[in-house]
């Protein structure tokens, strides 16, 4: 169902679909893989050697849900905690946030919840909050117990996975169950892209970019 | 004649090839990713031994990576192995001694240097024509980790030492000592003018050197004399070298004396008295080049290591279908697969062959190889050949050009030596190009590096565990990990060493991540001289990042930001007009572009030749470069949304970099300084007098969008280029014709209407305007025009260039009215 490739698989015959735009961005300490999460999401790579993310980046995948293409504006943060202060500018008007923490390293998961508890208070109140216990492929050197995140996850919540950049594994589906999770009438639609960034995200993003799928 | 300067003997250099071990299957590391391969370990580990100058020991040169591990070791080869003269009976006694002197004295060297050579053997000891030694591969067991990165033994059966045989094959026992049980063979072998055990297979010869454990209180040099028939010979040796030979061979490594305190023996007095040259600890002495250059030189001429290794069959390409396993394992594990012979060692040594250089170089003349630098004489310089001109061709040409690289070679070499006194010269040249071959050294003279560094690197604590240790630790292996030296583990290591050192000795600042790549060229190209690449980041940093690693340094940032916006509505205003319709500023993309001036966002080769420019100008050159990726991305950035543009600096696509570097040099020095001046900068490498800009606020300088200019600059400008200069006074006529400045138009802030974006609106002087192609145009107004709306407006119709005077008429009419004209007098 999801399309990696980056171009919207059109659902057979419908010739239709309604696009929706939505603005993701993920956050968690230094080094827990985010950026190579949104490799592997965006262009089903994974490097070994992954450069480090200063400020931030910006990239744009696909996805196709029943009759509806969901276009996610992917902003991907740097990690280190002095870059904190540019993160506001990124998280405000984001419609949903993958916060990632790195499975064996305990501290990496004490930085997530700080993370939510910071969109909690300061991020838009209907944004969607996934937990990506990434690096999963490592699980014999967890320190991150599976069930001591779900519960987390349960009580605030979030949706959550683990994840592996690396193997690929529910990498799409994290992403997927956030694009469900999203509402999908016009407003949210219309919203999306312009939202409330005041600077990341207005100017001609909106029409003009979704146009370019599911024409 | 004069390539009888390069035919010196001993500036011939040969090759060795060997297999590092290869991980099995796809191991990972504890981190989940691929171990480092074995052989970048080895190269990385490799380059301290390119350190070590010694007439006693071949100079290293170089380590290169072929396929599947393969490892090639270049290093100077002259003279011949000394086991091709042991049967021939060539040396006297005298001379033994003197090799025995030698050999130890190298050993030394080596030993203090904590490598151990475990390899001696006559084989690797090569006699020059001066009759004097060097030692031959001797740091092969110290670039693979003591053997731990090769699947081969590191040993010579016959001269490795009983307990190098007692080790398990996986213990990385280095004792120096067993170096010095070699040394006691070599010297049997020479005094009884016969190599040992000749006529045994491998395993005899393996148990006789066993054996010689049982000779616990009897001599060994004695035993072995009888063994080899030779016990007359053995009698009639002289006490002292049949002592130092006994002292060699004492079979516990705890009795055995070490290299040093052989040397101390009485019987090398003469050759110590007589060995101590006249080493000056001012100044080294200088050489025109050296054998380093030379190779430099031959590969820039076609040489390639590579080839000549296939040319003598030591690389030979199997069929892949060879290779194939009979059997794989989930897991990963294969079976069934032959031993490849070629990952053993292969003993063989490939000389280099020369004559192609030797014939390219032929027609240079001697004097080149001594060029004149502070002479002016016109008679000395009519009777010079007319210099090798390059000056055309791209700098990629002019970088592999081996006789342009020969004399800028020789000329930098020169230059360099007598730093600091030849800065000057050194910063001229350096404006042309900068030979790859000196970058290091010459980026050091350009940021000005003198005095002790090692020492104070040295006194530097880069141990202690400090908080920001994770976030090094993972910033490293991120960072620039294509390139060899930097992924490997000596040089994850030494960035390490390095980031601490810094954060220690700057507690004012921080690490920001970003730091890391920033440091990446300056280890690259200082691999062996880490505190010099510290030196160099430390004098960087203050030049050309004053404060931008403060932890709190938004403030910093978002100026430089802004200035650069400023910089991209001075020389591109339709640009700029676009980038502000959409939205689309220079914080989202530019802060890594800045805050490691370019070092994280292009690789290392391009960041060589953007820095190269850089070293040479100011903290606002890094302004210029970005502008000058902008142009080049300019038709994309203008048919593209916000989307697009952000996507594409996310991924940001090939740059040309010597486009680049031209571009930003060429506006960088167009620009006048004061259009690029911050309140942040270092105002040790920006003096400043009170005409020039300050105290303008960030917010002030957030809104204007075209950048102010200095009353320096502007006064320079009317005086020295009037026709590059439009002066446009915005006050009311009256105090216009009151006193104004030379050649200025009067443009009355308050008879243009700004509704709409065109240029008529300005009235009768529009067309004026218009024309202005490479002027730049200064709007001046004084406390009562509004300094923002008229040049925003000028800006919106796409005039280029437009800045307005700092500190408006006034601050003109105190302090240079020379420049003023009263109209009402004419
Ligand atoms: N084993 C493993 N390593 C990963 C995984 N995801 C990322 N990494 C590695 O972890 C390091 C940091 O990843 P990066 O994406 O730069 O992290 P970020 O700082 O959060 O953006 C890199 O060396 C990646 O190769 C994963 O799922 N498994
Ligand atoms: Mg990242």
């Amino acid at each position: 169902m999801a399309n990696r490739t980056g171009t919207a698989q059109r659902p057979n015959g419908s010739t239709q679909g309604k696009i929706c735009q939505f603005k993701l961005v993920l956050l968690g300490e230094s080094a827990v893989g985010k950026s190579s999460l949104v490799l592997r999401f965006v262009k089903g790579q994974f490097h070994e050697y992954q450069e480090s993310t200063i400020g931030a980046a910006f990239l744009t995948q696909t996805v196709c849900l029943d009759d509806t293409t969901v276009k996610f504006e992917i902003w991907d943060t740097a990690g280190q905690e002095r870059y904190h202060s540019l993160a506001p500018m990124y998280y405000r008007g984001a419609q949903a946030a993958i916060v990632v923490y790195d499975i064996t390293n305990q501290d990496t998961f004490g930085r997530a919840k700080t993370w939510v508890k910071e969109l909690q208070r300061q991020a838009s109140p209907t944004i969607v909050i996934a937990l990506a216990g990434n690096k999963q492929d490592l699980a014999n050197k967890r320190m991150v117990e599976f069930e001591e995140a779900q519960t987390y996850a349960d009580e605030n919540g979030l949706l959550f996975m683990e994840t592996s950049a690396k193997t690929a594994m529910n990498v799409n589906d994290i992403f997927l169950a956030i694009a469900k999770k999203l509402p999908k009438n016009e407003q949210a639609t219309a919203q999306g892209g312009s939202g409330q960034g005041r600077r990341l995200a207005e100017g001609d993003t909106g029409a003009k970019a979704a146009g370019n799928c599911c024409k | 004649m004069p390539v009888s300067l390069l035919t010196d003997p001993q500036m011939q250099f040969g090759a060795i090839t060997f297999f590092a071990k290869l991980h099995k299957g796809d191991t990972c590391g504890s981190n989940g990713l691929p171990l480092t391969p074995n052989s970048i370990i080895v190269i990385g580990k490799a380059q301290f031994l390119k350190t070590i100058k010694h007439p006693y020991l071949c100079q290293y040169l170089d380590i290169i990576r072929g396929k599947h591990e393969r490892t090639v070791v270049v290093s100077q080869y002259c003279g011949e192995p000394l086991s091709n003269y042991i049967s021939k009976e060539q040396f006297t006694l005298d001379e033994i001694r003197k090799i025995a002197f030698q050999i130890l004295t190298a050993l030394k060297e080596l030993h203090q240097r904590k490598i151990v050579h475990r390899n001696l053997s006559t084989d690797n000891i090569l006699l020059q024509q001066n009759k004097d030694i060097k030692l031959f591969n001797y740091g092969l067991y110290y670039m693979t980790g003591c053997g731990q990165l090769v699947s081969f033994p590191i040993m010579q059966v016959l001269y490795s030492a009983p307990e190098v045989y007692l080790d398990s094959p996986s213990g990385i026992f280095s004792d120096p000592k067993s170096d010095i049980w070699s040394v006691g063979i070599v010297l049997i072998e020479l005094i009884l003018k016969k190599g040992l055990w000749q006529s045994l297979k491998l395993g005899q010869r393996i148990r006789k050197i066993l054996s010689l454990i049982q000779c616990n209180n009897s001599s060994v040099f004695e035993r072995i004399a009888r063994e080899h028939n030779c016990f007359e010979t053995y009698e009639t040796i002289p006490d002292d070298l049949k002592n130092l030979v006994e002292a060699c061979l004492s079979i516990y490594p705890k009795n055995r004396s070490t290299a040093e305190e052989l040397l101390q023996r009485e019987m090398f007095e003469d050759f110590t008295t007589k060995k101590t040259p006249n080493k000056s600890k001012v100044c080294e002495p200088f050489e025109v080049f050296t054998i380093n250059e030379l190779y430099h030189w031959w590969q820039l001429a076609g040489g390639d290591v590579f080839q000549e290794l296939k040319k003598q069959g030591l690389i030979r390409s199997s069929p892949p279908i060879l290779s194939l396993p009979n059997l794989v394992s989930i897991e990963g594990s294969t079976l069934g697969q032959e031993r490849n012979p070629a990952t053993l060692y292969d003993p063989r040594i490939v000389q280099m062959p020369l004559d192609a250089l030797y014939q390219r170089f032929a027609h240079i003349p001697l004097t080149c190889y001594y060029p004149l630098i502070h002479a002016t004489s016109k008679i000395i310089e009519s009777s010079m050949p007319p210099p090798y001109d390059a000056t055309g061709l791209p700098l990629i040409i002019r970088e592999k050009d081996p006789e342009y690289q020969f004399h800028r070679v020789i000329l930098f070499r020169r230059l360099l030596h007598g730093y600091p006194y030849t800065k000057e010269l050194i910063l001229k040249e350096a404006s042309k190009d900068i030979p790859p071959l000196l970058r290091g050294e010459v980026w050091a003279a350009l940021l000005s590096i003198k005095g002790d560094y090692e020492r104070q690197y040295l006194r530097i604590d880069k141990e202690t565990p400090t908080t920001t240790d994770r976030q090094i630790e993972v910033d490293i292996p991120r960072c620039h990990q294509y390139n060899e030296l930097l992924s490997s583990t000596e040089g994850h290591k030494k960035l390490k060493r390095i980031l601490k050192a810094w954060v220690y000795q700057n507690s004012n600042y921080v690490y920001w991540q970003g730091l890391d790549s920033l440091t990446a060229p300056f280890l690259y190209l200082n691999f062996n001289n880490e505190a010099k690449a510290f030196a160099c980041l430390s004098a960087f940093i203050p030049k050309y990042l004053h404060k931008f690693f403060l932890k709190d340094n938004s403030m910093v940032i978002q100026e430089y930001l802004a200035k650069f916006s400023q910089l991209i509505a001075f020389h591109d205003p339709h640009l700029a007009n676009h980038l502000h319709y959409i939205n689309f500023y220079p914080e989202l993309f530019a802060i890594p572009w800045f805050l490691t001036v370019f070092s994280h966002v292009f690789p290392l080769y391009k960041i060589l030749h953007i820095w190269d420019k850089l070293l040479l100008g100011d903290s606002s050159f890094p302004l210029h470069i970005g502008l000058s990726v902008l142009t080049q991305l300019r038709d994309r950035l203008l048919n593209s949304g916000f989307n697009e543009c952000i996507l594409l600096f996310s991924d940001l696509p090939e740059v040309d970099i010597e486009k680049c570097v031209s571009y930003s040099m060429a506006t960088f020095e167009s620009t006048p300084k004061s259009i690029t001046t911050r309140e942040h900068q270092n105002g040790k490498f920006h003096p400043t007098s009170e005409l020039d800009i300050s105290s303008v606020t960030l917010q002030e300088l957030n809104r204007e969008r075209c950048p102010r200019i200095s009353a320096t600059d502007f006064v320079n400008l009317v005086r020295s280029k009037p026709e590059k200069i439009l002066t446009i006074d915005i006050r009311n006529p009256v105090q216009f014709s009151r006193s104004s400045v030379m050649n200025s138009i009067n443009i009355p802030f308050s008879s243009v209407s700004f509704g709409e974006a065109s240029l008529e609106n300005v009235g009768q002087h529009s067309t004026r305007i218009a024309n202005s192609k490479n002027e730049i145009i200064v709007v001046i107004g004084n406390e009562e025009t509004d300094l923002e709306l008229f040049p925003k407006f000028l800006l919106k119709c796409g005039v280029s260039r437009v800045c307005v005077l700092h500190g408006g008429f006034s601050l003109l009419a105190s302090a240079t009215p020379t420049i003023l004209i009263s109209n009402t007098q004419m």
